[in-house]
């Protein structure tokens, strides 16, 4: 305890520049625990909005991202049979097409969400009622479309499907049942989502079955992966994905920038931290050596005086860092902000996320600085010639 | 005016099935492929593929690898390995035939048009006088995916904000203590005569050689460890993209913002010093 109560003194001798310390590894503690946030954000936040749908499992006719590659063909029957397996809760078909507002000189374009209005909805109603019994020409909204067109439950919207060869189909009447807030949603996206049939009646195919993807909700006590394995093993010619497979597929893709720029950053400012204390200790030791030497002389043991800078580097690297948690909160806000500006990321998708992890690491890296921080200065102390010393003092 | 709508290279396809097929009496069309997809597949120039757009490999047709190609990085997918093909347009169309989807009708995606007179902004408008709904533009044109790399930088550039400000802090610490162990000699200056002014001055010069020689090594460690930074990102996403290059703007920029900062964090800590009474200085 002495060696603490020597430190604090040291520490509060003088002000100015332990504040000066403290705050330098503030700004430095900020951006590292923001890298920390950051390096497995958007990893979180994917598998919370892959979460919010209620589905762990996609099955996709082939190995592209969904959307992007061929239709599943027959989907009612693979949606059936995938249906009967033990394994499975519940599944819902998926199509997307493009669409427009048919009305107006200005014409909008829409993203169409066709799924079963029977099943468990991969939308969350935050106003109105949902499709489910309201027949084929009910639609819930997005908010922003909702803001937008000035649309409400109850408003009517006629849409075009936008199909290449088939853009001469007719435009579709639909009546407003609900708004809602789809997971995937970015800032400026205008969607809507309606029943199945209503995706194809858009480009004037009533008899094709098809659907970009099947979402499933694995059974609680089997799981995603018995649920996956389970449907690989009734169709072989699909691609079956669970959530954990595309939080995983993006990590390694998608998201690998941030992850990386992030380590890198990390790195080069505990790096910088470690430098600024490690000096501000240095320089500070080699001011105050003839003390540390008649300290000595008077009976403080090595080991007191060397616990003394430890201390001192653990207090300036432990204040500073809890100055850096809000400090990093605050910047972390802004950072984020900037990334989520981002054309095309979804509105609920966060670069920076919190988790206690994040904050333990932050701990153990700053305690591992303060440590490697103090090495030089210990080094000078230990090794400090008491007689020399007093010596050099006297003369000078 | 030249139209010269591109019958190669202007057209990538997703390979939805790949393999290598036996040579057949029927001469397969050429392709090129690129490095990553060659690698990934262990294909040769002369290797023969069988390529489909449907997962199921149904209307697949036979290609020869008649070249392999280093593809244009592309900073928007620079995560995604590049397992592109490029073939020439009418194969790309036979592949596509009998596809029910309408995602995968018979047409182009572009059509790119090298103009004799250059003026592509008046030429753009032309195309969008005449035929309404198409779209034409310049290649020269901002493009909307441009936004991405605007966030980036401007995202890299608060993490700089950052950095400065706690090195300024770091800076002025330093400055504090280096002053602190000069202010008997300040004070020794000041009794035989020098003016605060000229105390000063020297603190400024000096401040500013320090600033600069540390912006100096700044700047060479950065260019330094510029290859070894592209380095490693070109070998962790196998591509020639450049991430990091220091330019003349960076290195003006730098100096612009390190220079005045190492001198006011000098100018700071010894006026603080300077303000004192002599007698103070020297301890008296």
């Amino acid at each position: 305890m002495r060696a603490l109560r020597l430190a604090w003194l040291t520490v509060v001798r003088q002000p100015a520049r332990s504040c000066l310390g403290i705050l330098g590894v503030a700004a430095v503690g900020a951006l590292l625990f923001d890298m920390l946030l950051l390096s497995r954000g958007l990893i979180l936040s994917f598998r919370d909005l892959l979460d919010r749908a209620g589905f762990d499992v996609r099955v996709v006719a082939s190995d592209t991202l969904p959307f992007n590659g061929p239709r599943l063909e027959d989907a009612t029957a693979l949606a059936r049979l995938i249906a009967s397996l033990p394994e499975v809760e519940a599944v819902q078909q998926v199509r997307v097409a493009d669409a427009e507002t048919a009305s107006g000189d200005f014409r909008r374009r829409i993203e169409f969400v066709g799924a079963d209005p029977q099943a468990r909805p991969m939308w969350t109603i935050v106003a109105g009622q949902d499709i489910a019994g309201r027949g084929e020409a009910a639609l819930v909204i997005n908010r922003h479309l909702a803001q937008t067109l000035r649309l409400s439950p109850g408003s009517s919207m006629s849409l075009t499907g936008r199909c290449g060869e088939a853009q001469g189909a007719p435009p579709l009447a639909f009546t407003v049942a609900g708004i809602a807030e789809f997971p995937f949603d970015t800032a400026t996206a205008d969607t809507v989502a309606g029943a199945l049939s209503a995706a194809g009646r858009l480009c004037g195919r009533t008899t094709e079955d098809t659907a970009d993807l099947l979402v499933v909700r694995s059974r609680p006590d089997a799981g995603a992966d018995a649920a996956a394995a389970a449907i690989r093993r009734a169709r072989r010619d699909v691609h079956v994905v669970t959530s954990d497979d595309l939080v995983q597929q993006f990590n390694r893709t998608q998201f690998s920038y941030f992850r990386q720029i992030s380590v890198v950053l990390a790195t080069v400012t505990l790096f910088f931290g470690v430098l600024l204390i490690a000096v501000l200790l240095t320089v500070s030791v080699n001011q105050h050596l003839g003390e540390i030497a008649t300290l000595r002389a008077i009976g403080l043991t090595r080991r007191r005086v060397v616990s003394g800078i430890v201390w001192e580097s653990a207090m300036l690297v432990g204040a500073g860092g809890i100055l850096a948690l809000p400090l990093g909160t605050a910047l972390s806000v802004w950072l984020d902000r900037i990334l989520r500006s981002m054309p095309g990321v979804p509105a609920d998708l966060h670069f920076f996320v919190f988790e206690p992890r994040a904050l333990v690491i932050h701990a153990l890296l700053l305690a591992m600085a303060a440590i490697a921080a103090a090495a030089y200065p210990v080094r000078i102390v230990a090794a400090l010639p008491i007689a020399a010393t007093l010596r050099r003092e006297a003369v000078s | 005016m030249v139209f010269q709508p591109t019958m190669t290279a202007a057209f990538l396809i997703s390979v939805a099935l790949l393999t290598q097929a036996s040579p057949t009496a029927v001469e397969p069309a050429g392709i090129l492929i690129t490095r990553q997809l060659a690698e990934s597949r262990g294909l040769t120039v002369g290797s023969v593929v069988k390529l489909a757009t449907d997962p199921a490999g149904a209307h697949a047709r036979l290609f020869r690898v008649d070249g392999i190609y280093e593809p244009t990085p592309d900073p928007m997918h620079f995560a995604q390995p590049q397992l592109d093909a490029r073939m020439h347009l009418p194969d790309l169309l036979a592949l596509e035939a009998g596809m029910p989807d309408e995602r995968d009708r018979r047409g182009v995606t572009s059509i790119n048009v090298a103009l004799s007179d250059r003026d592509a902004e008046r030429f753009a408008l032309d195309v969008a006088a005449r035929v309404p709904g198409l779209v034409a533009r310049a290649t020269s044109a901002p493009d909307d995916r441009t936004n991405t790399f605007i966030v980036v930088e401007r995202f890299h550039l608060a993490i700089a904000i950052v950095t400065v400000v706690g090195s300024a802090v770091f800076l002025l610490a330093l400055m504090v203590m280096l002053v602190d162990e000069r202010r008997s000699t300040v004070g020794i200056l000041r009794l035989i005569g020098f003016t605060r002014r000229r105390i000063l001055l020297q603190v400024f010069i000096e401040g500013a050689v320090i600033a600069l020689a540390g912006a100096a090594a700044g700047i060479l460690f950065a260019l330094a460890s510029q290859r070894l930074f592209n380095g490693f990102f070109q070998w962790r996403y196998d591509t020639t993209l450049v991430f990091l290059r220091i330019t003349p703007s960076v290195v003006w920029r730098s100096l612009a913002m390190a220079v005045p900062f190492g001198i006011a964090a000098s100018l700071v800590a010894s006026w603080t010093f300077l303000r004192q009474q002599l007698l103070a200085l020297i301890r008296r």
